[in-house]
C-alpha cells in the first residue's frame, strides 16, 4: 500500500486498482444511492427537506455506528446515546469554556467516548444477551442523572445553549445546507469504517465471537479484545455524530442527549435494515425516519406519540416476520442483480500462501503436562495426569466414557485451569511457555477440535475455515486461499459455500478438523473426530492424520474407534477414572490386565483367565 | 435515630410496591426465560385502566383491582401467545427487540390517547397518614405491604401445592423433560406470562391512589424492578421480594443522606456491581450470566 511495503512475493496477484474498483457495480450503485441523499434536498431547495435529510444522515450514521457493536459483535447495547451525549456535551463545553473549535472538540469527545465504551464493555461483555442490554441502560441512566445533578457544569435539566458563533470554524450556519454537507460526510465516514470492519479480519472475528465463543477462542481469537475494539470504534463514531447533532440543534439537555428512547430507535433502524450488514442500518433509517418526520411535519403536535407508536409496531412486526431485516432477507437477491450489471466479474482467486515450516527436532518433547488435577465439586475428573507429547508422533488417548479424556484436553488447550499441575508448550527454539487462555494456546500452535462440534452455523463452510486461517494470515484474500487449500485437503471443497449449520454430522466433524488445521498448528488435539463417520470416511481421516503428521505436526487423538486408533498411534495412553492406568506401544497396551478391566470389567478378565 | 427508623419503614413500604412488580417480572423470566422489557408498560396500562374506571364509573382503584388483574392477565397471555411464542426459538436479540418494540408502541399509544399530562384519581382516605408508635405510615402503603406478603404467600402455595404450579415449576427447570412428561409447555408459558402480567395489574391498582399516571410512568418503575430482579437472583420469587425491600430501603436512605436526585444513581450503581461481580444475585439464588 505504501512505498515502504516489501515487494510483493512472487505469485501474488497485484491488488485491484482504484479504477477497476470504481467500475464494480456494487461500488457505483452504492455511490449513486448515497448521492441521492444530497441531490434530492439540494434540488428541492426546501428547508424542511434539508432538515429531514440531515436527520436521516444523522440517524443513519448513528445506526451504522451502533451496528458495529450491536450487529457485528452481537452485543445489544440499548444505552448507546451515552456516547452520543458525551460527544455533544464535550464539544459544547469545550466551546463554552475554552473557545475550542468543535472540529477539535468532537475528536476529543470521540476519544473520551471510546474510553468510556471500553470502560463499559470490559466488565459487561461477560453478561449474556438481555443482561448486557440492561447494564447498558443502567449506565445510560447513571450518566443522565449525573448530568442533571452536576448542573454547574452541564446546565442540568435547564439545558445548555451552544454559543452562536457563525461560520465553518464554529459549525454553526445560517444556511442549513452546510449542515447537510457535514452530516453527509459523517455518514460516509461511518459507512466506510463499518465496511472496512466488515470486510477485514476483525469483521470475521466479530462474527465468530458472536456465533460461538469457544470455537472462536480455539481459533486463537481473543474474544474480549475484538469486542472492545468494536465498542471503542462504535462509541467514537457515535460521539462524532452526537457532537455534530448538538451543533445542529444548538441546545443540549440531559433528557434528549442521554435519551433511552433514542437509543432504542438507533438499534431499531439497524434491525429493520438488517443487523450485521453494512447497508442495513442506512436502509432502515431511510425507510422509517421520513415517515415519522413527515407525520410530524403535517400533523404537528396532535400526532404526539404517533411516530413512536409506528416505530414500536414496525419493530414488533419485523421481529415476527423479517428477523433478518431487509438486507438480511432480500440482500442476496439484490446484490445478485447488481453484480449482473457491467463490471461485476468476480476477482481471480489468489494462490494459497506457503505453509509455515514446523521446526524443531523430532522425538524431543513438545507438550508436557505434569500432575494435572481437576476437581468439579466432589468429583476429581483428572487425578494427577502426566503425559508428554513428542515432536512428530501420534499419541492416542483411550479410555471408557467419563474417564476424563476431554477434561484433559480442555486443560491442554487452556479451556480449563487445572487445580494443580502444569502444562508447558515447547516451541521450535526450545523455549518453554505456559499460556493461560485458549487463544494464547492457539497462537502458540496448539490447535484443538471439539468432541461436540462447534461450527459457526451461519457462516459458510469456507468462512468457518477462514476463521482459523486468519490466525496466520491477516489479509482476507490470503486467508481465503489458505482455507480453500485446507477444504480441499479435508474433503470439504464441494460444500464450501454451504451454510455450516446444514452439514451432516460427518461433515461437521471434518469441518472441526479443517478449522483447526487452518490455524496451522504444530500440535493438533483431535477429540473423537472419527465418531459419526462412515467406514470409508474413517479410512480417509486416518490417511489425513498421517499426512498431517508427515508435515511435522505432532498429534494427540482421543478416539473410541479402536481399529483406527490402534493403527494410527505411535503410542497410547489409557485413562480411567481420571488416572493414567497404562502407557506404551498400542499392541502392548491392549494386553494389559488393567486396561481390559477398565473396558470390560473384572469378571471378564477372570473369565478369560488373563 | 428516629429519623433512621422512619426512613427504614418508608423504605420497606416503598419496597413492597417494587416487590409486587418484580415478582411478576421474575415469574416471566424464571419460567418463560424471556426478559420482558415491556413490563413497565403493563403497569402503565393497568394504571390508565384504573384511572378510567375511577373517572367514568367512580370505582375506587382497590375495587378496580379485580377487573384490572383480569385485564392484565389476558394482555400478558395474548402477548405471550402472539409475540413471544413465535420467537421462543429465535435469537435472543430478536426477543429483546420484540419486547422493546412492544414497550415503545405502548408508551407512544398512551401519549397519543392521553397526552403527556399526569392523571390522578380523586383523593381518598388511602392517602392519609396514621401514626403508629411515633412513626407515620401512609395507609395505602400499608395495604401494599400486606398485599405483597399475601401475593408471595399465595404464589408460594400455588406453585408448591397445586398440580398446575408443579407443572410450571417442572417447565421452569427443564422444558424438554416437562414436555416428555406430557406437560403442555406452550400453555404453561401463556399462563405464566399471564400471571406475571396480573401481578403488575395488582400493583397498578394499588399504586394508582398514590401516584398520578403518565405515559412514561412504567419506564420509571420498571428500571427499578429490573434492579430488584437482578439483585434477587433473576429466577427466585423470594429473592425478588427481599431485593425489593432492600432497594426500597436504599432508595429511602440515599434520598435522605446523599441527595434526592442521586438515589437512582446509587441503586443503578448497585445494579451494575451486582451484574458484574455477583451475577447469581445478592442471595445466590439464581444464575445471571447463564
Amino acid at each position: 500500500m505504501t512505498a515502504k511495503a516489501n515487494p510483493a512475493p512472487a505469485g501474488t496477484a497485484p491488488r485491484a486498482g482504484l479504477v477497476s474498483r470504481l467500475t464494480h457495480p456494487r461500488l457505483y450503485c452504492t455511490l449513486i444511492a448515497l448521492a441521492l441523499l444530497l441531490v434530492i434536498p439540494l434540488a428541492s431547495g426546501s428547508p424542511f427537506l434539508v432538515h429531514v435529510f440531515v436527520t436521516i444522515c444523522v440517524f443513519a450514521a448513528l445506526a451504522t455506528a451502533w451496528n458495529i457493536v450491536g450487529g457485528y459483535a452481537g452485543q445489544l447495547s440499548l444505552g448507546h446515546t451515552v456516547f452520543y451525549g458525551i460527544g455533544g456535551y464535550t464539544t459544547a463545553l469545550l466551546i463554552a469554556h475554552f473557545g475550542l473549535t468543535p472540529w477539535i472538540g468532537m475528536l476529543i469527545g470521540a476519544a473520551l467516548a471510546a474510553l468510556v465504551g471500553i470502560g463499559i464493555g470490559y466488565p459487561c461483555f461477560r453478561l449474556r444477551g438481555p443482561f448486557f442490554s440492561l447494564a447498558t441502560i443502567a449506565f445510560l441512566e447513571v450518566v443522565r442523572l449525573l448530568a442533571i445533578h452536576f448542573n454547574g457544569l452541564t446546565g442540568g435539566s435547564a439545558g445548555l445553549i451552544v454559543p452562536l458563533n457563525l461560520g465553518w470554524a464554529w459549525m454553526i450556519f445560517r444556511d442549513k445546507v452546510n449542515y447537510l454537507f457535514i452530516a453527509f460526510g459523517l455518514l460516509c465516514l461511518t459507512l466506510l469504517v463499518s465496511w472496512a470492519v466488515r470486510s477485514s479480519r476483525l469483521g470475521f472475528y466479530l462474527t465468530a465471537v458472536r456465533e460461538r465463543d469457544s470455537a472462536a477462542q480455539a481459533a486463537g481469537i481473543n474474544d474480549n479484545r475484538v469486542k472492545l475494539i468494536a465498542i471503542a470504534l462504535s462509541a467514537a463514531l457515535t460521539a462524532l455524530v452526537g457532537a455534530f447533532h448538538a451543533m445542529y440543534l444548538t441546545f443540549l439537555e440531559p433528557a434528549t442527549m442521554f435519551s433511552l428512547a433514542t437509543s432504542v430507535e438507533i438499534a431499531m433502524f439497524a434491525l429493520i435494515g438488517g443487523l450485521g450488514t453494512v447497508m442495513g442500518p442506512l436502509l432502515g433509517t431511510v425507510l422509517v425516519v421520513p415517515l415519522a418526520e413527515l407525520a410530524r411535519g403535517w400533523l404537528g403536535a396532535s400526532a404526539n406519540g404517533l411516530h413512536g407508536f409506528v416505530y414500536g409496531t414496525v419493530l414488533v412486526l419485523i421481529t415476527l416476520t423479517l428477523p433478518g431485516g431487509l438486507v438480511g432477507t432480500f440482500g442476496r437477491r439484490i446484490t445478485g442483480w447488481i453484480d449482473a450489471l457491467p463490471g461485476g466479474a468476480r476477482p481471480e482467486p489468489q494462490p494459497a500462501p506457503a505453509l509455515a515450516e514446523v521446526g524443531g527436532t523430532p522425538g524431543e518433547p513438545i507438550l508436557v503436562a505434569k500432575d494435572l488435577v481437576k476437581r468439579f465439586g466432589g468429583l476429581t475428573a483428572t487425578d494427577n495426569v502426566s503425559m508428554t507429547l513428542k515432536r512428530g508422533e501420534i499419541l492416542g488417548v483411550i479410555g471408557p466414557n467419563g474417564a476424563g479424556k476431554t477434561t484433559v484436553f480442555n486443560q491442554l488447550s487452556g479451556f480449563l485451569k487445572p487445580n494443580s499441575g502444569t502444562v508447558e508448550v515447547i516451541d521450535a527454539a526450545g523455549r518453554r511457555h505456559s499460556p493461560s487462555t485458549p487463544d494464547a494456546y492457539a497462537r502458540l500452535g496448539v490447535g484443538r477440535t471439539f468432541q461436540i462440534v462447534q461450527p459457526f452455523g451461519k457462516l459458510t463452510v469456507l468462512e468457518n475455515i477462514m476463521i482459523g486461517a486468519f490466525l496466520r494470515h491477516r489479509s482476507v484474500e490470503a486467508a481465503r486461499a489458505s482455507a480453500l487449500r485446507v477444504a480441499r485437503l479435508v474433503g470439504l471443497e464441494d460444500v464450501k459455500d454451504v451454510e455450516a449449520a446444514t452439514l451432516p454430522i460427518g461433515g461437521l466433524k471434518r469441518l472441526e478438523v479443517a478449522r483447526t488445521l487452518a490455524t496451522e498448528p504444530s500440535i493438533l488435539l483431535l477429540d473423537e473426530v472419527m465418531a459419526g463417520q462412515s467406514q470409508a470416511d474413517t479410512a480417509k481421516m486416518v490417511q489425513l492424520i498421517r499426512a498431517i503428521r508427515d508435515t511435522g505436526v505432532s498429534v494427540i487423538a482421543i478416539e473410541h474407534n479402536m481399529q483406527a486408533i490402534m493403527s494410527l498411534s505411535d503410542r497410547i495412553v489409557v485413562i480411567d477414572s481420571g488416572k493414567v492406568i497404562a502407557e506404551g506401544a498400542p499392541q502392548a497396551v491392549v494386553r494389559e490386565r488393567r486396561v481390559i478391566e477398565a473396558y470390560l470389567g473384572e469378571d471378564y478378565v477372570d473369565a478369560q483367565g488373563l | 435515630m428516629d429519623v433512621f427508623i422512619q426512613l427504614l419503614i418508608n423504605g420497606i413500604l416503598l419496597g413492597s410496591m417494587y416487590a409486587i412488580i418484580s415478582v411478576g417480572l421474575t415469574m416471566i423470566f424464571g419460567i418463560v426465560r424471556v426478559v420482558n422489557f415491556a413490563h413497565g408498560e403493563f403497569l402503565m396500562v393497568g394504571m390508565y385502566g384504573a384511572y378510567l374506571l375511577a373517572a367514568k364509573f367512580g370505582l375506587h382503584p382497590y375495587a378496580a383491582a379485580v377487573p384490572i388483574v383480569l385485564l392484565l392477565f389476558a394482555m400478558g397471555a395474548i402477548v405471550q401467545r402472539f409475540i413471544i411464542q413465535p420467537l421462543l426459538s429465535a435469537d435472543e436479540h430478536i426477543q429483546i427487540f420484540a419486547t422493546v418494540g412492544l414497550s415503545t408502541a405502548l408508551v407512544n399509544l398512551a401519549l397519543l390517547l392521553f397526552g403527556a399530562d399526569l392523571y390522578a384519581v380523586p383523593a381518598s382516605s388511602v392517602q392519609r397518614t396514621v401514626m403508629v408508635g411515633g412513626f407515620s405510615l401512609v395507609i395505602g402503603q400499608i395495604v401494599m405491604f400486606v398485599c405483597a406478603l399475601a401475593l408471595v404467600a399465595g404464589l408460594h402455595f400455588f406453585m408448591q401445592a397445586t398440580p398446575l404450579g408443579r407443572a410450571i415449576r417442572a417447565t421452569a427447570q427443564n422444558r424438554t423433560a416437562a414436555l416428555l412428561m406430557g406437560v403442555r409447555v406452550d400453555r404453561i408459558y401463556v399462563i405464566s406470562f399471564g400471571i406475571g402480567a396480573a401481578c403488575v395489574g395488582l400493583a397498578s391498582a394499588l399504586v394508582m391512589p398514590l401516584y398520578p399516571v403518565s405515559p412514561t410512568i412504567g419506564t420509571y418503575f420498571v428500571l427499578t424492578a429490573f434492579v430488584v430482579v437482578v439483585l434477587g437472583g433473576m429466577r427466585s420469587m423470594y429473592g425478588a421480594f427481599f431485593g425489593a425491600m432492600l432497594i426500597g430501603i436504599v432508595d429511602s436512605l440515599s434520598g435522605y443522606y446523599i441527595a434526592p436526585d442521586l438515589k437512582e444513581v446509587v441503586y443503578f450503581a448497585i445494579f451494575i456491581a451486582i451484574l458484574i461481580f455477583k451475577p447469581t444475585g445478592l442471595f445466590g439464588l439464581g444464575r445471571g450470566t447463564e
